[in-house]
């Protein structure tokens, strides 16, 4: 049996329920989502702000934990009139890059 | 749908800064926890004594501060200094300090770093500061303590200093160049410079106390260099001086004198950023004290948005018709290379608009020496 290694864990599952991480406060200023992080090591130290573009904000404001991914990349497609495919893409994209930051933790469901 | 990006950035290079030039929006505010200080430095502006129990029973209290935290973060506040006086003075400091962090502001502190035991500095490590900047006086005792005039002060910052250097923390270093530790400047230098790879800065602009008290700005005066030693320790310097020469043209402005503009505040304060004294008074900046300049947030009717949107326009347009203003400090080209400001003549003189002849002498070696410096290929520019 293979161990499981800490990239397994960085992968996100599209059946996976995801939440914002205690680590990281999420700002909204003048309609820009500004994340600061609480803790060190999300990232180069000299970068202190994280922001995220239109589609970014989007997937991020429905990372709730009470969805799971593929189910935001159903939503966002019907809203944004796009390949579920491509958005499901998009959506574990950033979900990878959160959850390499530690800015995103898995939810654990019963 | 394009495609989801998050990008990393620091705060300087924050675009809603540009935003704040246009549409004032508060993107940082000053915190002053506390007037009282451990140490009792000869040059400083604020440092009741720490005991002074009258002091102490002014300052804010714990939910004062957060409910200001929550109106700041509600008109866009991003970063906040924590000042004093030594903040960590405070016996509720980390209570204060965790919960604007976990407010999601980005949190500076200026201290002495005499107070960081190990519980701060693993509050530091665990919710690191935007950053740390710690004062030094001195790298002996003698010179340290001359100073600060606390024995065991030097100790105390340099075990307070290694908490925080071995628990990681980004420190910046000032020293105030004073005429007691004039003679150990660069070797404060070369000690800030061995211990950081962050930003080390001396200022040698040292204005009067906020409280006014008159001894102790006699100590102060007595503290202050001349114009020409000044300019001498900058020259020095090639980071300060080189700076210098380079910011020429945003420093020296030939045109200012016939802009006619009878403004007070021309630096920027209230535009993106306020201030909070040790008791609770809204200001524009930490140095303006002025009667007129401050509201009072715990006595007063207004909430601090208001007193953003509503009291502070009234300060940004203060202005001046009188003739000695307008003829020296009002039109003067060279104002950027001076400490004059309408909250440091308050301090000096009692009024917003009257000039200090100390700071015009500063003002014009420091003109002098760049004139010197960039003789020649900037000619216009010294006309």
């Amino acid at each position: 049996m293979t161990m499981p290694t800490k990239k397994d864990f960085l992968q996100p599952k599209h059946n996976g329920y995801y939440s914002i991480s205690e680590n990281v406060v999420s700002r909204e200023i003048e309609g820009e989502i500004i994340l600061v992080p609480l803790v060190s090591g999300m990232g180069n130290l000299e970068d202190e702000l994280y922001t995220l573009n239109e589609s970014g904000k989007a997937i991020w404001k429905r990372l709730d934990g009470k969805r799971d991914l593929q189910t935001i990349a159903v939503e966002l497609a019907a809203e944004y009139n796009a390949p579920p495919g491509e958005i499901e893409e998009d959506v574990l994209g950033l979900a990878r890059e959160l959850l390499e930051r530690g800015m995103l933790v898995e939810v654990q469901k019963d | 749908m394009r495609r989801p990006r998050i990008t990393s950035r620091s705060l300087p290079g924050f675009p809603l800064w540009d935003k704040a030039k246009v549409t004032r929006l508060p993107l940082s505010f000053d915190l002053e926890l506390t007037a009282r200080c451990n140490n009792n430095c000869r040059h400083c502006c604020i440092n009741l004594p720490a005991g002074d129990s009258a002091a102490k029973a002014q300052e804010m209290e714990f939910g004062f501060i957060m409910d200001i935290a929550d109106q700041a973060i509600s008109m866009g506040a991003l970063w906040c200094l924590l000042t004093g006086g030594e903040p960590l003075l405070r016996r509720d400091f980390a209570e204060i300090y965790l919960g604007l962090r976990k407010k999601g502001l980005l949190v500076s502190v200026f201290t002495n770093a005499a107070l960081v035991g190990e519980e701060e500095a693993e509050l530091f490590r665990a919710y690191p500061p935007r950053h740390m900047e710690v004062s030094v006086y001195g790298v002996t005792k003698e010179s340290f303590e001359r100073v600060t005039r606390t024995p065991g002060s030097f100790a105390a910052f340099r075990k307070g200093l290694d908490r925080l250097l071995k628990a990681g923390i980004k420190v910046r270093f000032k020293t105030m160049a004073v005429r007691s530790n004039l003679l150990e400047l660069p070797a404060i230098a070369d000690y800030c410079r061995a211990r950081t790879s962050q930003v080390f800065r001396f200022d040698p602009l040292i204005h009067l106390r906020v409280d006014g008290d008159r001894a102790r700005n006699e100590d102060i005066k007595g503290e202050r260099l001349t114009a020409q030693e000044i300019v001498a320790l900058e020259r020095s310097d090639p980071e300060r001086f080189g700076a210098l020469e380079r910011n020429c043209d945003s420093l020296i402005l030939p045109g200012r004198g016939a802009s006619g503009c009878r403004h007070l505040l021309y630096c920027g304060a209230g535009q993106a950023s306020f201030a909070v004294t040790w008791d609770s008074r809204f200001s524009l900046c930490l140095s303006l004290r002025h009667p007129d300049c401050l509201y009072d947030l715990r006595q007063g009717s207004l909430s601090l948005r208001q007193a953003w949107k509503d009291f502070s326009p009234h300060v940004l347009a203060l202005q001046s018709g009188k003739a000695d203003f307008l003829q020296k400090c009002g039109g003067c080209s060279i104002i950027n290379l001076c400490l004059w400001c309408p909250a440091h003549a308050h301090l000096e003189t009692g009024e917003l608009d009257k000039p200090v002849d100390y700071f015009c002498e500063v003002a014009q070696a420091r003109f002098r020496a760049l004139q010197e410096a960039v003789r020649g290929g900037k000619k216009d520019q010294f006309s």
